[in-house]
Formats: structure tokens, sequence, C-alpha cells
């Protein structure tokens, strides 16, 4: 009984009470126990149920049968082979990881040093640029898909500006409807995703440590790269996690801003939920992606952690 | 060291950081550009999209604020806010005040469980939900979509709370029981007020994401649109000069509520 009181945390910590004797304390520490337990309990019930219940119904109607458009439970792995076999999910699956790959590289790269200004150069005004990227996270995922196409359409600003200016007679067609409107709209959006944790990170690395290596010779580039880079190692993974997992489950982006080369594999889920109706099929595709992305967030970490070495 | 030396580094300190500034400047042009353009042309008068402008006019406005889908899309948005907030601060607050009692395996086991809604896509999670209402025969509405909005908040609300109790003095709770106040009276009189900004604050974060979501809402909202969804159908139809309008109330909807959450919470507080 001791030990547990011992490892526990909270406000009769490290106290001993003249007077008490170890039943009373005993009795007063299983209640407390079970008043955290009880607080605790509305959260996890509703945790469990509308996050893990759902996530185990998706496996198991990934192993369902469709029967005239409606899923009945079975177990049969058709759906799995269908969809590894399909060759569009391949070619689809891996344009997604590329696009990933792609979009993870130029949001660390604009992350990173922007992070780095803000905690270290800009240290006065860093709350109000921390907050307005925050507010930019939290503010404008449809918005923003939006005002890309408002921009770059046939009827967008460039265009309609061009075309105004007499610069041009027709609009071009190729701005919008391309890989390059998805990207800029994605990294748009993923900027603030990675310079949150990046520069979370970077609140542990002190600017002294900074200023002495630039005394001792060091030049910016070589102080970032050697001291601040590994320092701040935990928030770039985290940084390429949330990056990797929003490409690999994004499908409205394509959708508005993409032509039909553009796709990538979450819309091809949507296509199974929303459009064909077979969803057995579309919960076999999600389910692979899921072990995908668990491979995939494996082999990155391990490999960033040999780099960070 | 010797006196050159350290007369540069006084100047190195001196020099403006202008290729720095020039970086965040060209970052936040790119990150707000087109939420500026949108809400520029949102007081255009003409429905063309192109500079330079016809004039200035609040005639989009004038046209969504009458338009009953809209509106009623707008009301959904909001009640979806608010019962987002009211679910995950019913849940979130207790939650995170039992965490601290309970033993250190136990309280890993917590934390790292209520990171999944953030490790997962939200397009998986949203069709896992849909699976589960279909599974136990739930008819698809706005308040099947407001507990899943709840559910992918509850991390954030769990933690931010959970973050604000670590900097709390627990001796002024035992200094009241000491003199004589109950558990419950010490709760609301000392603990409640010291923590209730950053309570405020992670419900506020919890609208600002519900009116945010789109992908939840598209497969478990069934026919109730949020304006987010009303907003996908037009941009599918073509570009309509109304969206500028719906996107700035909605823009202003979600930037307010982060604004104010960040404000009262340890996220805005690096």
């Amino acid at each position: 009984m001791t030990e547990s009181i011992s490892t526990r945390r909270g406000p009769r910590r490290q106290r001993s009470r003249p007077g008490t004797s170890g039943e009373v304390l005993a009795t007063i520490d299983r209640r407390r126990r079970l008043v955290a337990w009880l607080q605790l309990f509305p959260g996890s019930a509703y945790f469990a149920l509308l996050f893990l219940v759902p996530l185990a119904g998706l496996l198991a109607m990934s192993f369902f049968r469709l029967v005239d458009f409606d899923p009945v439970p079975a177990f049969v792995l058709s759906n799995y082979v269908e969809v590894l076999t399909t060759s569009i999910h391949v070619r689809l699956g891996l344009r997604t990881i590329q696009v990933a790959g792609i979009l993870t590289v130029i949001v660390l790269l604009v992350s990173f040093p922007c992070a780095y200004v803000l905690n270290f150069v800009f240290r006065a005004k860093r709350q109000l640029l921390y907050f307005l990227i925050l507010v930019s996270l939290f503010g404008g995922y449809i918005v923003r898909i939006y005002a890309w196409r408002s921009i770059l359409g046939r009827q967008g600003v460039i265009n309609q500006t061009l075309i105004g200016m007499g610069i041009i007679e027709e609009p071009i067609r190729y701005i919008l409807n391309s890989m390059l409107a998805v990207g800029a709209s994605l990294v748009n959006f993923l900027i603030p995703l990675g310079v949150l944790p990046i520069y979370a990170a970077m609140q542990n690395v002190s600017p002294h440590v900074i200023e002495a290596a630039r005394d001792l010779g060091a030049s910016r580039f070589r102080a970032a790269r050697q001291i601040v880079l590994p320092l701040s190692m935990r928030g770039v993974r985290a940084a390429t996690a949330f990056v990797f997992i929003a490409t690999l489950g994004e499908w409205v982006t394509p959708r508005l801003l993409g032509g039909t080369n553009d796709l990538l594999i979450g819309n091809r889920i949507e296509f199974y939920f929303g459009q064909s109706l077979e969803w057995p099929q579309g919960a076999a595709l999600a389910m692979t992606l899921m072990v995908a992305m668990g491979v995939f967030a494996y082999i990155i970490i391990s490999l960033m952690k040999r780099l960070a070495r | 060291m010797t006196a050159p030396d350290w007369r540069r580094t006084v100047v190195r300190l001196r020099r403006r950081p202008v290729g720095s500034a020039a970086f965040m400047v060209l970052v936040f042009v790119f990150l707000f550009a087109p939420l500026v353009v949108m809400v520029a042309f949102s007081f255009n008068s003409s429905p063309r999209l192109s500079f330079p402008f016809a004039g200035v006019s609040i005639r989009w406005y004038q046209e969504i604020f009458t338009d009953t889908l809209v509106l009623r899309a707008f009301r959904r948005s909001v009640q979806a806010a608010v019962v987002t907030a009211g679910i995950t601060g019913l849940l979130g607050l207790p939650a995170a005040l039992g965490i601290l009692k309970v033993a250190a395996r136990w309280r890993t086991i917590f934390l790292t469980t209520a990171l999944g809604p953030l490790a997962i896509p939200g397009l998986l999670y949203a069709i896992g939900l849909a699976v589960f209402y279909r599974q136990i025969g739930v008819e698809r509405s706005i308040w099947s979509a407001n507990l899943g909005h709840a559910l992918i908040a509850l991390p954030f609300v769990f933690l931010i709370i959970g973050a604000s109790l670590e900097r709390f003095r627990f001796g002024l709770l035992e200094a009241a029981q000491d003199l004589g106040a109950t558990r419950w009276y010490a709760f609301r009189t000392i603990t409640l007020p010291l923590i209730l900004p950053a309570v405020i604050g992670a419900m506020l974060l919890a609208a600002a994401i519900s009116v945010d979501d789109f992908v939840i809402a598209f497969f478990t909202a069934g026919q109730d649109k949020t304006l987010p969804l009303v907003m996908y159908g037009r941009v599918l139809k073509g570009i309509d000069p109304t969206l500028n309008a719906i996107g700035t109330v909605m823009l202003i909807l979600t930037t307010t509520l982060a604004f104010m959450a960040a404000s009262r919470t340890t996220i805005g507080e690096r």
C-alpha cells in the first residue's frame, strides 16, 4: 500500500499526517482512486464507443460480402484480393506515397527555417507570429481550397486579370486542374502543421547555445544544422508524421483542384463510400492504407533516427 | 577575448536580420494571400473575379443572408460548435482531473490511446464512423456528425486542460481542506476558477474544429449540410460569387474561435 501511495501524484503526496493510522490512509487512498476512475470513465467510454468500435467495425466490414449492394456479414478475403489486384490502386497508391514524400520534404524545408526564425531571430514578436500560424491551422480547410480555386481557375483571378489587362486573350487552362494547384494548396495547408511541432520542440534549445557556437566561429547555417536540428529532432519527426498522415487521407484537394490525372488513393476510398457504395471493398482499401501507413511511419522514423545520429 | 573580437560580436548582434524578415514575409504572404483575395472579392460589386475592383458592395452578403439554404447551414454549423464544445468540456475536464490520480502506468496508457485520432487520417475515421452508424442503424444527421466532431476534438481538450493542471498548485487544495473545506467546495472555489480559462479555451478550440470540419460531416451528416458542405457543393457546380461571402463568414467564425482559444490556453503561450 505504501508503494502505491508513493507512486501516485496529487495533493497528498509526500505528506505524513501525524496521528492517522495506516489503515485510514489506505481507505482515503482507495477512495481517491475510485473517484479518479469514475472521472475517467465517461470520456473513456465515449472514446471506446465512438473511436475504437467504429475502427473495429471498419475492419469487420472489410471481410463482408456485398449482396445486392448491401454488405452482409461474412468472412471473405475477396475484397482484399480485388483491392490489391486493381491496377489503378497500385498506381494511385504509389503516386500518393510519392506526393506525400515530396510534400514532406517541401514542408520541412519551409517549416524548419520558419520555426527557427520565429524562435531565435524574432523572439520579441514570436508570440504574435506563432498565434497567426496557429489560427491559420484551425481556420478554413475547405475555405482555403476554394480560395485557391478562385485564384487559379479558368474564371479565376489570375486569368481574369490577365485578360482584363489585355495580356492574354483566352484563359490559361492548365493552371487549375494540375498537380501544381494541388501541391500549392496542400503545402499552404500543411505548413502550420509542420511549424507547430518543430517550434514546440525548439523551446528546449537555449539561444545562448547558438550564441556560443557562433562565438566559436560556426556559421549561422552550421549552428542550425549541427545544434538546433538534432536538439529539435522530436518536433521534426512529429511534423513528418503529421504531413504524411494528412496527405495519405487527402481527397478533397485533388477533387477540387486537380485534374483526372492528379487523383490520390483517398479519392478511391471516397469513390467506394460516396459513389459506388461498395463499402466492403472501400473498407478493405482503407485497412490496407492503414497498414501501409504504419509500415511507412516505422521506416521513416527509423531512417530519421539514423540520420540524426 | 581580444578587443576586435568583442567588437565583431556586437556588430553581428546589431545587424538587422533582413534575410529572415524577407523569408517570413514570403511565408506569411503565401499562407494568407488566398484568404485575403477571397475576403477582398467578397466585397466586389461585380461577379467577375478580376482586378481592378469594379466597386465595393455588400450585395453578396445580402444574397447569402436571405438564402434559406445558407442560413440553415449556418445554424447547423453554430449548433455543431456548441454541441461539440459542450460534450468535450463535460468529458474532458473530469478525465483530465482523474488522470492525475491514477498510477503512472495507467496514465501512459490513457495518454497514448488519446492520441489515436491524431494518428489516423480524418478520412479513415470518417468512413469508420459511417460504417458504425450503418451497422447500428442510426439515421445520419447533424447530431451523428456532432458526435464525431466531439471525438476528434476530445484529445485536444483533454491535453490542453491537462497541461493547465500540470501548473496547478495542489497545495492550495490541501490548505483549504485543512481549514475545513469539503472536497467539492475546494474544487468549486479554488480549482475551477483557476483552470477555467484553459477549460473555456479548450472548448472554444473544439468549437473551431467542429466548424472547420469537412470530412466527418461529409460522410456522417447525411442531408444536414453544414457550411463547409454547402461550399463544397457550390464549388463543384462552378465558381459562384456568393462563395466568397460564405467563405469569409466561415473564416471569421473559425479564426475568431481559434484566436480566442489560443489566447486563453497554454497553446498560445509558447
